[in-house]
């Protein structure tokens, strides 16, 4: 009985390794799991389902890939997790938020930091917007400058967390508007923070676009500015900071995309690369994506590592402070 | 009264084809240990890319509706609570099916949940605009206050000792601090790396109290097995039917509370139905008979963990904003058609919406329907040998526990936390106030710390926390409840100690 | 004598360790950085270790009111199992694969505590049965269903 235990044992392990030897040629044999490091239904999770629903065709990866959710700490959790006990397999891939999970690694506390991940491909971008209550005194970005430079501290602007991207916006606005503001991070992410902003909890907020687009359809919010070099395609009619005179660049817009932990098979990290940028290209994708109010923005992967390098650079910079 | 024009729309085939199969998967899913109404939810999202919006939704609302009354069957027959809702089911529920009542607990429990469930859906329908309006006042110092008030129900909750109900709690509420802290990011109490994501709560859960339950069955031994046959006892709907009308009361008490605390955004579900549970004892007669397979407790329990549905959904369809986890992926699958819940969605799609709410309406009578045809063959678990109960909950709770976020480390905090609260129980500490803790914990700290900073940026914490007529309101209720039950610990002090002297 | 006094020692054990737990709890919360992020846990603490030293102090006076203890019967019949089940969950889950382990442990757990006899063929053919019938439930359920990818290490 033991024998045969050990025997089969030995073959199976014979098996494993044989498919390693083979290059990787057959990848993917099974499914494979995604982790996103924030709850169902939240913008990340609900992106992540749409772009990867393709993944079973045959011109994808024949496999489908199931989403795993770890929320918890604006992130911290789930990226601890795919650094440190995920198995590097090709078979556990993990979304990224960026500039979160660079900005969680420099303030420390975290067991990742850029070098733990190997990115894959980038779907989305998301620019943090400046929200306030639909019958808020407030008109234009000026408006709240002024009354954050009049009043220090007493701004209350309610983000989904701690060093995630619209942390990092606020933390820009202070500094291009020599001001303070009061921010509020909240527990339940963007959907929690908008609350607060449509509730009157708070004066503003900085909140996602995708998530702010909806509201102002459903009549909630004023939208004063957006986050990024330049306007967006889904709020033609909104300003970007710079526009309204404060100088706040792209560094807070939310990247999302897909990463492997360290350690996978280079082999994997090259057939993954290959073809995860044209599935996002496809059509169906890009047409729920839009539905959703989600804008996408897709990288290689060469070009995902130059936006990471530089993102490390412009937050090192910014939170050296802190 | 726009919603009649719709009703047709549930009843075409694919239509209710889908709502039969949201309901029957729904009820299997909702019993299946580990999986939350979110997660089956969550599950069935794949399936609605290839629906019509309509399709996909009522999919999605039949599953939501009976995954929340099926988790009451796991947690009648195996004492394995499926979700937070669950957890009050399990105090008079299980009891009664041990004592050969499992036919009559599930067709309560499911004749509740349907009556619960309509009404709440009936408000969704027809209160809409004020109940949006509701939800929004409930801010963070408001929240602060009624976690305080769970907390305040923690030391009388199945437990006969206030001191050690308070301390049980405490245990809850300092496991409910361990991984990150989700606002500053910092680390607390990881003491194994099993802890970094924090303690999940459908893992703790089946932990408390599933794992104590197959350790009881170990110590009765191997032979005394035989001696204790349970009969399983029959019974009939119509004597479930005029039960459940002896027990208007708790009726009553469960709808009410479910749908009012199902509306506040970010607490409802999760404490609906403990909640309930405390308030009918309180206005109970036989408030001595609570835990030891009581219809009261079950029927307020049931009816207020499914009136919390539809008014759950008020913040997402009126203010997209969803108001718990479950409504934020329902969100998804509007957002995936490219529908935005709010103004869009009555005045451009009220096809969609209407033939959604709708369906949940049919779903709560559908789901009650099939609940109470297999409630009968359901009930024979209790018949099943101790030996094989106690290996087969043992399983289940490794694979339920595995499957919340297919992690290893979930596990093992199920298995530590059930051996330690075992032992715990021995020493009269109970399980649901721990567990209570551990959902009120987050609430209260996040809450707490949102609302300070808030108060520190404006006016300051004292006009923050006690200012303002809803703050004052909820004081009151908090200290009315602390009163209260120190009144009933007096009295029923004073009480045993005669009887201690008669005896 | 001893069978008053075996409750009342365990109520002490018990209780202490519920004390020495929240005491360790208060001394981490009150000594790691950052503050702010312990405030909560120091609150808890506090009142933990008030609550959990009243108790100890009860059960050391004997006045313990609730709660039965164990008796030295009841504790020989669960150490197999319970044995059985640690070994099962911190070890084979992972070591040897879920449904490989879960089908081992259910059998074992099944021939400890079934009353049938030991010496018959019938009852372990009964056993190999129910054990079967419970794997492909599991298996339908979890693998199938739900399609959860649980750990398959050296087996299934």
């Amino acid at each position: 009985m033991k024998n045969l235990l050990a025997g089969a044992a030995i073959a199976l392990i014979g098996l494993t390794t044989s498919a390693f030897a083979d290059g990787h040629a057959n990848y993917p044999e099974r499914p494979i799991m995604m982790m996103v490091s924030y709850g169902a239904g939240g913008a990340t999770d609900f992106q992540a389902r749409i772009v990867t629903m393709t993944a079973g065709n045959e011109d994808a990866l024949g496999m489908p890939i199931a989403i795993l959710n770890k929320p918890g700490a604006g992130g911290r959790v789930g990226w601890n997790w795919l650094a440190g006990q995920a198995e590097a397999d090709g078979y556990t891939l993990g979304a990224y938020n960026v500039p979160h999970f660079i900005a969680q690694s420099i303030k420390g506390g975290v067991e990742y930091s850029a070098d733990s991940f190997e990115p894959i491909a980038n779907w989305g971008a998301d620019p943090a917007v400046l929200v306030v209550g639909a019958d808020s005194e407030f008109n234009t970005l000026q408006d709240v400058v002024d009354f954050a430079r009049a009043n220090p501290g007493k701004l209350t602007t309610s983000g989904a967390g701690l060093f995630v991207g619209h942390h990092i916006a606020a933390l820009q606005m202070e500094k291009a508007g020599d001001m303070k503001m009061a921010y509020i991070p909240t527990k339940g992410g963007g959907a929690a923070a908008m609350k607060a902003v449509i509730a009157g909890e708070v004066m503003a907020g900085i909140n996602n676009l995708s998530d702010a687009f909806r509201a102002r359809e459903a009549g909630n919010v004023k939208i004063l500015a957006v986050a990024d070099l330049e306007r967006n395609d889904f709020l033609p009619d909104v300003p970007t900071m710079m526009e309204s005179g404060l100088d706040v660049d792209n560094a807070s817009v939310n990247f999302r995309g897909v990463m492997v932990p360290k350690g996978t098979p280079q082999g994997i990290i090259d057939k993954l690369a290959a073809t995860v940028p044209t599935m996002f290209e496809n059509k169906r994708v890009a047409g729920k994506m839009k539905a959703g109010g989600s804008p996408m923005h897709i990288m290689t992967r060469d070009e995902v590592l130059a936006m990471w390098a530089k993102r490390e650079e412009t937050l090192k910079v910014l939170l050296a402070g802190l | 009264m726009e919603f009649i024009f719709y009703f047709g729309d549930v009843f075409t085939p694919v239509n209710f084809g889908l709502l039969l199969l949201g309901t029957i998967g729904g009820l299997i899913l909702g019993a299946t240990p580990g999986l939350s109404p979110t997660m089956a939810v969550a599950l069935l999202i794949p399936f609605t890319f290839q629906l019509e919006a309509a399709q996909g939704l009522i999919l999605l609302g039949a599953a939501y509706t009976s995954t929340v009354a099926g988790g009451a069957v796991s947690a009648i027959l195996l004492k394995i609570p499926g979700a937070p809702a669950n957890i009050a089911t399990t105090l008079d529920g299980h009891t009664m099916a041990q004592k050969g009542e499992g036919a009559k607990a599930l067709q309560l429990s499911f004749l509740s949940s349907a009556v619960g469930g309509i009404f709440g859906v009936l408000l969704l329908i027809f209160l809409t605009p004020v109940l949006a309006k509701w939800a929004l006042a409930f801010g963070p110092s408001h929240l602060f206050w009624l976690a305080i008030l769970g907390v305040t129900v923690i030391g009388s909750l199945d437990s006969r000792s206030v001191v050690k109900g308070l301390l049980s709690g405490c245990i809850g509420l300092w496991l409910a601090t361990i991984g990150f802290d989700d606002i500053m990011g910092a680390q607390r109490f990881i003491f194994h790396p099993a802890l970094g994501g924090g303690i999940n709560i459908i893992a703790a859960l089946i932990g408390l109290f599933a794992i104590p339950q197959v350790i009881t069955m170990f110590a009765k031994g191997r032979h005394n097995d035989g001696a204790e046959v349970i009969q399983v006892r029959k019974h009939p709907i119509g004597a479930a039917l005029s039960e459940l009308m002896r027990n208007k009361r708790a009726m009553g008490i469960g709808t009410i509370t479910g749908s009012i605390i199902g509306l506040i955004p970010g607490v409802g579900g999760q404490i609906a139905g403990l909640v309930a549970y405390d308030q009918s004892r309180k206005f109970s007669p036989e408030r001595a008979k609570f835990g030891t397979g009581h219809p009261e407790g079950l029927v307020a329990a049931e009816s207020a963990n499914n009136a919390m549905v539809g008014p759950s959904l008020v913040p997402l369809l009126t203010l997209s904003i969803p108001g718990s986890p479950t409504a934020a992926v329902l969100l998804g699958g509007l957002l995936i058609h490219g529908i935005f819940p709010g103004t869009d969605l009555f005045d451009n799609h009220p096809d969609v919406a209407w033939t959604f709410i709708n369906s949940m309406l049919i779903g709560q009578v559908l789901m009650c329907l099939f609940g109470l045809y297999v409630a009968g063959v359901a009930a024979r678990v209790a018949q099943v040998p101790q030996s094989v109960m106690a290996a087969v909950v043992l399983g289940l709770a490794v694979f339920g526990s595995y499957s919340v976020q297919s992690s290893m480390g979930d596990v093992y905090v199920m298995a530590a936390l059930g051996v330690m609260m075992y032992f715990l129980e021995r020493f009269g500490f109970s399980a649901a106030p721990l567990v209570l803790g551990l959902i009120l914990g987050p609430i209260a700290e996040a809450n707490f710390i949102q609302g300070s900073m808030i108060a520190n940026a404006t006016d300051g914490m004292t006009p923050y926390f006690l200012g303002g007529s809803l703050n004052l309101f909820l004081i009151a209720v908090v200290i009315a409840s602390i009163a209260y039950s120190a009144y009933m610990e007096l009295r029923s002090r004073r009480f045993t100690s005669k009887e201690e002297i008669m005896a | 004598m001893s069978d008053i006094s075996l409750p009342r020692m365990q109520h002490i054990i018990g209780s202490g360790v519920v004390a020495v737990v929240g005491i360790w709890v208060a001394v981490v919360s009150y000594t790691q950085q950052p503050s702010e992020a312990f405030l909560f846990p120091r609150l808890i603490a506090t009142v933990f270790v008030v609550l959990a030293l009243w108790t100890f102090a009860k059960a050391c006076l004997g006045w313990t009111k609730v709660g039965n203890g164990l008796s030295v019967r009841q504790f020989r019949n669960l150490a197999p199992g319970l044995i059985v089940a640690l070994i099962y969950v911190f070890w084979a889950a992972k070591g040897l694969g879920f449904y490989s382990a879960t089908a081992i442990a259910f059998f074992i757990l099944l021939s400890l505590y079934d009353p049938a006899p030991h010496t018959a063929f019938r009852s372990w053919l009964k056993r190999v049965i129910i054990t079967a019938c419970f794997m492909a439930v599991m298996y339908g359920l979890f693998a199938s269903l739900l399609k959860v990818y649980t750990p398959r290490e050296i087996f299934f």
